[in-house]
């Protein structure tokens, strides 16, 4: 399954320069749901065999399999790992780096082709800075990104921004190296995405 | 001429038998070279409750810092109420407090006296009813009517402290007395809830929480024992402070792209805009006299505290102890501000001075933030991580007497003092 959708990943990141719809055929054997629905899959719906059309130009064959109870947040751990990467920031700063523009220019060029996904963009803060002034620093941070990949063309009705502040920790050690990995933008997947 | 103000509730009734005729103030509390003053808390007689209201009377007083209860051993004299100066001029003792304690069905009558030795008179005199089960802020009600007379003002004696706590990725609400005892949940809970703001009559509680994605402020009623939301969107909308007509409130805000402050009116539902930056506008605390109001921007490059008019006007930067400064408290007065400010990594409790722009460091121990004046700005409540969790701690305003009040191993913060 996990292979399936990189392949499909892959897929549109080729197809990428000009945006594309996905269409999916709703499978035969669940009449009873709502056929007419245009793009992406319905939820809790198992993929039965069959193609998926990307576009009109390209088509990737794919070989479906049953994904259990899918949930439209629930990418593949290896789309994760390629796209929505965490971007990170120096202490008490919210400019997005250099090295972390690549990063946004991925995040958008998927979002640009897959006009299905809506993200929630998580601004996050590392325990040294008081914790009500870091809800302001998270939310500087999560409207930075999103900034950015609105100036790469996402439309900004697909990105929603909240700050957590210091409150979410991913690593929990009083280390530089771990206070970095907390100073993140962070991306959920709230709508579509499969 | 001070006149008793005297709350009939049905907790708690109290009535004088006398009413004190004098309005003199026995000390000036806010002189620099205050002596604490040396003073005899007897047990109070007829009950194994008089010892217990006695000991919360002694240690409410002692914590006060304006008065010095003497140890028991040294007392000669009779606990019946009957007074004879001469008996504790050479020990030093300046006041004495004797009393007596009666059951009367599920109540508790206490009769309390106070002596004065250099004047050699009794000047207190008072009844006072509860439930049993009120004892403790019966007795905190004494501890207050005692150094009311003596100083002339109100104590924080019967005060409370809100703060939240962490149990399992689940934040409630909880109030405690000011020195930890009888905590009680509110029964207010989500897996993320900040910044606690007290109306000035103590029966709401402003706060903000993020629940669906959202950051809303909601606004909680003891009174009518509701919650309300008042107003969220997509952006992060923080609590500030009441304003003093209590209809309205400031707070921060990202809903125009960046946080700024603004007022929301509770009755029109109108919102204000007061600051227009590019920066972080956040933690807006209104001033005593409801004229200025103190907050935290980043402008200058890194957080600061900042004052101005409600108008505008006037802005100016008072904190400058380090390059992280956040936090503010107004000092009940008006003429100072307590805020936390970073030295050498870590987050301490700082007053500064308006007028003169002179700060002091009060904590040194671990990490110290979230600083909250007690209503006579005697006392200020802050967290504390000096223990290894975060944990709410009280002082004096010196910086004296710091002491942890919220439970043992509970990771809490957030405190604010209440205004009565």
């Amino acid at each position: 399954m996990k292979r399936l959708l990189f392949l499909i990943v892959s897929g549109l990141i080729v197809l990428s320069c000009t945006p594309r719809t996905v269409t999916t055929p709703q499978p035969a054997t669940m009449p009873s749901e709502k056929k007419a629905t245009t793009e992406g899959m319905e939820k809790k719906q198992p993929i039965e065999k069959g193609t998926t059309e990307i576009g009109g130009e390209e088509v990737a064959k794919i070989e479906t399999a049953e994904i259990q109870e899918p949930t439209a947040a629930e990418l593949s751990a290896k789309e994760r790992e390629e796209i929505l990467k965490d971007i990170h920031f120096d202490f008490d700063k919210y400019n997005i780096r250099d090295q972390d523009k690549p990063i946004l220019r991925k995040i958008a060029d998927w979002l640009l082709s897959r006009k299905d996904v809506k993200l929630v963009i998580e601004g996050h803060c590392d325990e040294r800075g008081t914790n009500e002034y870091n809800l302001g620093l998270g939310d500087k941070r999560a409207t930075a990104t999103k900034d950015y990949l609105v100036s790469l063309g996402v439309p900004e009705n697909r990105l929603q921004t909240v700050s957590y502040g210091e409150e979410r920790p991913l690593c929990t050690e009083h280390t530089e190296s771990c206070w970095q990995q907390n100073r993140r933008a962070h991306f959920v997947v709230i709508e579509g995405g499969r | 001429m001070k006149r008793f103000i005297i709350t009939i509730t049905t907790l708690l009734v109290l009535f004088c038998l006398s009413t004190t005729s004098s309005a003199r103030v026995y000390l000036d509390i806010t002189s620099p070279g205050l002596r604490a003053i040396p003073i005899a808390v007897y047990d109070l007689l007829g009950s194994p409750a008089g010892k217990e209201i006695r000991n919360i009377i002694a240690r409410d007083l002692k914590f006060s810092g304006v008065f010095l209860p003497v140890d028991k051993e040294a007392y000669i004299e009779t606990p019946l109420p009957v007074f004879d100066p001469s008996n504790w001029t050479a020990l030093g003792v300046e006041l004495v407090v004797k009393g007596s304690v009666t059951k009367e069905g599920d109540e508790i009558v206490v009769v309390v006296y106070l002596f004065d030795v250099i004047e050699a008179r009794k000047i207190l005199q008072k009844k006072y009813r509860a439930k049993e089960k009120f004892l403790i802020p019966l007795s905190h009600t004494i501890s207050n009517d005692i150094y009311l007379k003596i100083t002339g003002k109100e104590s924080m004696f019967k005060t409370k402290i809100a703060f939240i706590g962490e149990e399992k990725s689940q934040r409630t609400i909880y109030i405690m007395d000011w020195d930890g005892k009888r905590l009680m949940s509110t029964g207010i809970n989500a897996p993320l809830i900040m910044s606690l703001h007290w109306s000035k009559d103590a029966s709401r509680l402003l706060y903000s929480s993020v629940r669906g994605l959202q950051w809303g402020i909601y606004l909680a009623d003891f009174r009518k024992k509701k919650e309300t939301l008042i107003y969220r969107s997509t952006a992060t909308n923080i609590a500030g402070d009441f304003l003093p007509d209590g209809n309205s409130f400031l707070f921060s805000s990202s809903r125009k792209g960046s946080p700024d402050l603004y007022i929301y009116h509770l009755n029109s539902k109108r919102i204000e805009r007061i600051t227009w930056k590019r920066g972080i506008e956040i933690s807006p605390v209104i001033s005593p006299d409801g004229k200025r109001i103190a907050f935290v921007s980043d402008h200058s490059g890194t957080p600061q505290i900042y004052i101005m008019g409600l108008d505008g006007r006037g802005l100016r930067r008072i904190s400058f102890s380090s390059g992280y400064c956040t936090s503010p408290s107004w000092s009940p007065a008006g003429d100072s501000i307590a805020y936390s400010g970073m030295v050498g990594g870590k987050h301490q409790i700082f007053v500064v001075d308006l007028e003169s722009g002179d700060y002091i460091q009060l904590t040194d121990q671990g990490n110290n933030e979230e600083p909250s004046f007690s209503p006579d700005g005697r006392f200020i409540t802050f967290t504390s991580d000096r223990e290894g969790y975060k944990r709410i701690y009280i002082m004096r305003a010196n910086g004296e007497a710091q002491q942890p009040v919220s439970p043992k191993k509970m990771r809490a913060f957030g405190p604010k003092w209440s205004p009565k």
